[in-house]
């Protein structure tokens, strides 16, 4: 097993964050995944010392700018979602793949609750359901991601 | 078989060190809610917001290289015959658009003369400038674009945006490089309006989330019809009067509510070009009125103090 190390953690930070930035429009928009806060869920769940709250709370903030919203609207929503992260971490290595799939999901949508509290009390418009279509599309990946590896390490054991 | 996260973790300490989670939860919210709260009231955060700005705008311009590059190559491989359908169209509204310059020319010159009967200040020609939209806002709670002019290009918060068929909205934000422009179907965005028919006037507000502008607070029995075109009514100082903002495309009269919901379909075409006109405020306007920062006011307490000293002089 590879320990992971900070650089790697910040390096695939760094690349969520520019897939973020990429012009998305239209329904593009509307499924993007919220690749920052995949990664950071990745990380905390696979390295809780090296990202953790405060991880996410940068992140956050740096999003905030991107976006053009408030200061602290995302860095508040990541927060949340990276508490509940870190509280149910020791109980993670129980549960099967499509567990930790559904726990990744129920994460993604505390993120995007909190924010839509946030938004809503700062007399935004409320949207439709259709803005939860960005968790399901950010689950997706990431069941993605995780068949890919288990592709790759199966093809290193058997090399 | 063993999942592939279980794989990767590495074991933490078990008895945790520093705050425990929820403390840092706390911590963190408590700073992101005043952050919040300084950043929407007291708008101490501007300069901070640019500078971070900035320091990300070579991350910005990396990330949308390959989408500029796609674009640019599906410009440059279009076929013969799609430009010369594009030249034929473009001549043809010219020729159009020559014939009603034609007229606009005579009538200024009129009305250059009128007001000088009148005695009036002349209004002064007013350079627009031509951005272009760089990417819609990431935000989906609200309508916004990003522009590629900013504060080095001259561009200050508050300038009316436009495009040929109408208004596109107002620039609420200006970074160094890039400003950000609120479209007029974003729920913030009021533009004062005037029913081109009736030469009623309405503040638009209240836009639905289907890209639609509302006109809210009209009596149930007010004179509006489906197919009015509605135009800037310019008593803001911020829109030039005349530009065509929307168009009513559907009235609910409910006689048990005070008033009618009017919607409204966009005269902009915001999601089609990529070139907006940024207009300046007009010039024959008072300034509008600005709360003073900390830095002004002390300015303007030692300009009083100052002057009962300058007629000693003589």
């Amino acid at each position: 097993m590879r320990r992971a190390n900070l650089k790697s953690v910040w390096l695939t930070l760094l690349a969520a964050y520019v897939l973020y930035l990429l012009p998305w429009e239209g329904y593009g928009l509307l499924l993007r995944p919220d690749f920052v806060l995949l990664a950071l869920l990745y990380w905390m769940l696979r390295a809780p010392r090296l990202c953790n709250l405060g991880t996410a709370w940068v992140m956050g903030l740096l999003i905030d700018v991107a976006s053009g919203s408030y200061f602290g609207q995302h860095a508040l929503a990541y927060s949340c979602a990276a508490f509940f992260a870190i509280q149910y971490h020791r109980r993670l290595v129980l549960f099967n793949s499509m567990q930790q799939t559904g726990h990744v999901f129920l994460l993604l949508l505390v993120s995007q609750i909190v924010l839509l509290v946030i938004k809503l009390m700062s007399g935004n418009e409320a949207p439709g359901w259709d803005y939860f279509l960005s968790s399901i599309s950010g689950v997706v990946l990431w069941q993605a991601l995780v068949i890919a590896r288990v592709i790759v390490a199966e093809n290193r054991s058997s090399a | 078989m063993p999942s592939p996260m279980e794989q990767h973790l590495q074991p933490t300490a078990f008895f945790i060190r520093g705050a425990s989670p929820l403390a840092r939860l706390a911590f963190y919210a408590i700073v992101s809610i005043v952050l919040m709260g300084v950043d929407a009231r007291l708008h101490y955060l501007v300069e901070i917001r640019q500078g971070i700005s900035v320091a990300l705008h070579p991350l910005e311009v990396a990330a949308r290289a390959p989408v500029d590059a796609y674009n640019y190559i599906s410009e440059y491989i279009h076929t013969q015959t799609t430009l010369v359908a594009e030249n034929r169209a473009l001549r043809e509204k010219a020729l159009q658009d020559s014939e009603n310059l034609q007229r606009f020319n005579t009538l200024q010159a009129e009305n250059a003369h009128m007001r000088s009967l009148l005695n009036a200040t002349p209004t002064l020609p007013q350079p627009a400038r031509l951005g272009e939209i760089i990417h819609s806002g990431r935000d989906p709670f609200s309508r916004k674009i990003i522009v590629n002019l900013g504060a080095r290009h001259g561009i200050t918060p508050g300038q009316a945006v436009i495009d040929e068929w109408g208004v596109v909205g107002q620039v609420t934000a200006v970074y160094p490089l890039s400003s950000e422009v609120t479209l007029v179907s974003d729920n913030d965005l009021a533009v004062p309006v005037q029913v081109e028919r009736s030469g009623l006037r309405a503040i638009t507000g209240k836009n639905g989330n289907n890209n639609s502008i509302g006109l809210p607070f009209l009596p149930v029995n007010v004179d509006i019809q489906p197919g009015d075109k509605l135009v800037t009514s310019g008593i803001d100082g911020v829109y030039p009067a005349g530009l065509a903002v929307c168009k009513v495309a559907a009235i609910d009269r409910k006689s048990d509510a005070p008033f009618a919901r009017i919607d409204c379909t966009p005269a902009a075409g915001i999601g089609i070009h990529r070139q907006v006109l940024l207009i300046p405020p007009a010039e024959n306007m008072p300034p509008l009125l600005v709360p003073p920062k900390p830095a002004d006011k002390t300015a303007a307490k030692s300009k009083p103090g100052k002057k009962p000293h300058a007629p000693r002089k003589p």
